[in-house]
């Protein structure tokens, strides 16, 4: 964890840590190299091993499932990066807005008002959360509640029935291709550039990985906690309006007990995707492919045959295991 | 050792370094049964140091313990107690939320796994009667107690242990007069019934009003124990004093500029008189006091971490009202903690990063980080600052504390405050980069900023500043040129004030 710093050396004359070691760099590249390769390693092993897997339609299916989890986690990463922790309330906000999409685009038959719909009911739900994480109250708390909240709120709503669009065309905007992509991967490698670029060049981005490093230098350096964690609230509700809205539009149905491991494998990816569990250190890029990795290992899986209490085992082992390592590569690297 | 009192602990040639610095060299310690041994010296003499080493929180290179006759071996927290001696804390060892009963057999070797609470009250109020707080109930939570019962809680706790040996180590820093007679009523006592108290404090009237013989050290050597009825103020202060200023510090100022802070009737919470402070661009002004004299109160006045009560506060001609860090910083004043590792960096952030931060959004358009910008304007503040420029990368958690304690101070120069305000600028800062941190604040005052220096430490208050004002007790006591101060004056004034009154 960042926090852990070594103990002081009260000794004078020699600088501690001035260089760094050759053991303690190497530690950080295998970090950061770990779980690209992982990935790769996975992808070989199933297109020799597993009926199925290296076919066009199926690496079809993956990009859109990875895409639909991966920009939520893209968002995600923002408030982890503050020192948030997570959002347990990811996967009903996901539902909610897939719901709401579904809902207003049959009631109006306006595509663009069903998104602009579940967009600003996210956005809301998430700016509310905010505040109250922002005015100090523990954020897994309050997300989990929040999540229940809004799935009971949905489950209320739908009456437990399925949600459909009606007549109303909505499978384009998971199906359409853009340079032989379908629309929500380009809509995701777009999705995770642009958070990439605004973490890493603006002064908000900035501010956001100060504020997951120290908290209170922040505050005496007179970065505001509550702005930065309203912005970071505000990235996730975005990921999940739009998870949503891709996800609704694929299965063109929808209702309050899907994506039941939606969060799970949310908080799988950004933690895979090596970002510091107490903020400081995330990647937009490396919690993207964290995502693929989790989906194509469900994947793999899948076609294996395996009952979903394996693949769930399967998906909580793989992040144990990396978490562990990451933790401990890192740990060395700062030596 | 031919007293007639047998001696109850003799220590003799402990030695201790820290890497390359000796904390303590050659140092002989004794103590005899029921006598109370007075611990003074300046910070840094390596008072702490044996306390710890006492305390087994820390092992002494070489050197022997001996205990009533017997040679011990202190290894752990556990071989310290086992030998018979407990220390009172300066940090409340107490869990708030239970009782004061329970917490008095906290943690307790002799404790059985299981007491029914009747039986625990009527053992406490045994216990707690010998510290004078026969009147508390022992169902009260400690969270409900004052600062003062807190600490004679703490003692009590320490007597439920059954030690030969108690080591006080500053207990009555964050205390009233009142209560302070509470603590050295009970640390008499504890004399009186025959054990040995070792009493390490800062205040010169407490070594004269309980303890019998005093031991003084200075730069990491201790003198032989001394008897207090021998000896006056003026000989306790100049035993203790003794650094040379020496090359350390940079030449005062050649000229001060207009006012750049004026504080006129400041009160807030902790301050027991109002405060009137000017200070002038070019100035260094160093103020000192004990904990609890009110110098970190005034800090935080000033950098708008607790609120301000009544009184004005002018920063440039221009009056101002600061509701939050923010807008202290919007109005010039830039502030550096005593706990750097607290709010003082980003440990894993890199050095550029960390001294970016107060002012990276001057160096972006339109929101985005003007990535050569920031790097050239870090690179001047390095240079500036003595940070080495080709390892600006590197993430500051990983420097030593001479450095960080620059990064830290040095990120606000590039917000060209009017005000710095510093707090113990050279804690946890090795000699060789306290005359760097020293030469880097002179600087910044010559550069047309006032710096305001709060330390504890009265040697480099006299050689940095340029004026000291002196704090006791929560209210400001004197403030005079540096050059009209002797060491001698200052640490008397500050150690204490009633005699210079009187």
């Amino acid at each position: 964890m960042t926090t852990t710093a070594p103990p002081e050396t009260t000794g004078p004359v020699a600088p501690r840590g001035g260089t760094d070691t050759w053991r303690g760099k190497s530690a950080r590249t295998v970090a950061d190299y770990a779980m690209p390769l992982l990935t790769v390693l996975v992808l070989l092993v199933a297109s020799l091993t597993t009926d199925g897997f290296a076919e066009t339609a199926n690496f079809r299916a993956i990009l859109i499932s990875t895409a639909i989890t991966g920009i939520a986690a893209v968002g995600m990463t923002a408030i982890t990066l503050t020192g948030n922790l997570f959002s347990l309330g990811v996967g009903s906000t996901v539902v909610l807005s897939g719901i709401l999409f579904l809902a207003v685009a049959g009631a109006t038959g306006s595509v663009l008002l069903a998104v602009l719909a579940a967009l600003g009911a996210s956005l809301v739900l998430g700016l509310a959360q905010a505040v109250i994480v922002g005015a100090g109250l523990n954020p897994v708390i309050t997300t989990l509640a929040f999540g229940a909240i809004i799935y009971g709120c949905v489950a209320v709503g739908t009456g437990g029935e399925v949600v459909t669009a009606g007549s109303v065309p909505v499978t384009w905007l998971a199906t359409t291709s853009v340079l032989g992509l379908p629309l929500p991967v380009v809509i995701f490698v777009v999705l995770t550039a642009l958070v990439s670029v605004l973490s890493a060049r603006t002064v908000v981005g900035r501010r956001l990985r100060l504020l997951g490093d120290n908290r209170a230098t922040a505050v005496t350096s007179g970065i505001s906690a509550m702005t930065g964690t309203v912005v970071a609230f505000a990235s996730l509700s975005v990921g999940a309006a739009i998870a949503g809205i891709l996800s609704a539009a694929q299965l063109r149905q929808m209702q309050a007990n899907d994506l039941p491991n939606l969060t799970l494998d949310v908080i799988a990816a950004v933690l895979v995707g090596g970002a510091a569990i107490n903020g400081g250190e995330a990647s937009a890029v490396r919690t993207a492919l964290g995502a693929l990795l989790i989906v194509i290992l469900g994947n793999v899986m899948l076609l294996q045959g395996l009952s979903p209490g394996e693949r769930l085992f399967g998906v909580g082992a793989v992040v144990v295991v990396l978490v562990v390592l990451l933790h401990l590569l890192r740990k060395a690297g700062t030596r | 050792m031919t007293e007639a009192t047998p001696l109850r602990l003799s220590a003799e040639g402990i030695t201790k370094t820290y890497g390359a610095f000796a904390a303590l060299t050659d140092v002989t310690f004794e103590l005899r049964a029921g006598e109370v041994m007075a611990l003074l010296g300046e910070n840094g003499a390596g008072k702490s140091t044996i306390v710890k080493i006492l305390s087994g929180l820390v092992a002494a290179d070489a050197g022997t313990v001996t205990i009533d006759g017997e040679p011990v071996t202190l290894t752990g927290v556990a071989s310290s107690q086992a030998a018979g001696i407990a220390v009172v804390q300066q940090e409340y060892s107490t869990v708030r939320t239970m009782t004061v009963a329970e917490n008095l057999f906290l943690g307790q070797r002799s404790a059985p796994w299981w007491w029914r609470p009747g039986r625990l009250v009527a053992r406490s109020k045994a216990v707690l009667a010998r510290v004078g707080l026969q009147d508390l109930d022992p169902r009260t939570r400690v969270e409900q107690l004052t600062v003062a019962e807190m600490q004679l809680l703490e003692i009590a706790r320490v007597l439920a242990r059954d030690a030969r040996i108690i080591v006080f180590d500053e207990p009555t820093a964050a205390l009233s007069d009142a209560e302070i007679v509470r603590v050295l009523e009970a640390a008499r006592r504890l004399a009186s019934e025959g054990r040995s108290i070792v009493y390490v404090t800062h205040r010169l009237g407490e070594v004269f009003e309980i303890a019998d013989r005093v031991t003084i050290f200075r730069n990491g050597r201790s003198s032989a124990p001394l008897e207090v009825a021998d000896l006056d103020v003026d000989g306790v202060v100049a035993r203790m004093i003794g650094r040379e200023l020496g090359d350390l510090y940079p030449p005062r100022s050649s000229g001060l500029g207009d006012v750049a802070l004026e504080a006129r009737g400041l009160v807030a919470p902790g301050f027991r008189a109002p405060v009137d402070l000017v200070v002038r661009r070019g100035e260094v002004l160093g103020i000192t006091g004990q904990l609890g004299s009110g110098t970190t109160e005034l800090i935080e006045a000033l950098a708008s971490l607790r609120p301000v009560i009544d009184g004005s506060l002018h920063v440039g001609g221009r009056e101002v009202t600061l509701r939050n860090r923010r807008a202290g910083i919007a109005a010039g004043i830039a502030y550096c903690s005593a706990d750097r590792k607290r709010d003082g960096i980003f440990p894993g952030a890199s050095i550029r990063q960390n001294l970016s931060s107060p002012w990276v959004s001057t160096v972006a358009r339109a929101g985005f980080i003007r990535s050569g910008h920031e790097g050239t304007a870090t690179r001047t503040l390095a240079e500036e600052f003595a940070v080495d420029t080709t390892r600006l990368g590197t993430r500051v958690g990983s420097l030593s504390g001479g450095n960080q304690q620059k990064v830290a101070v040095g990120k606000w120069s590039g917000t060209q405050p009017d005000v710095l305000l510093v707090e113990e600028p050279t804690r946890g800062v090795d000699v060789g980069a306290r005359a760097d941190m020293y030469a880097t604040l002179r600087a910044l005052a010559d550069s047309g900023m006032a710096v305001v220096v709060s330390s504890s430490d009265t040697n480099e208050v006299l050689g940095l500043s340029d004026t000291v004002a002196t704090f006791y007790h929560g209210r400001p006591t004197a403030v005079r040129p540096a050059t009209e101060w002797t060491e001698h004056d200052l640490v008397r004034e500050v150690m204490h004030r009633e005699e210079v009154l009187t």
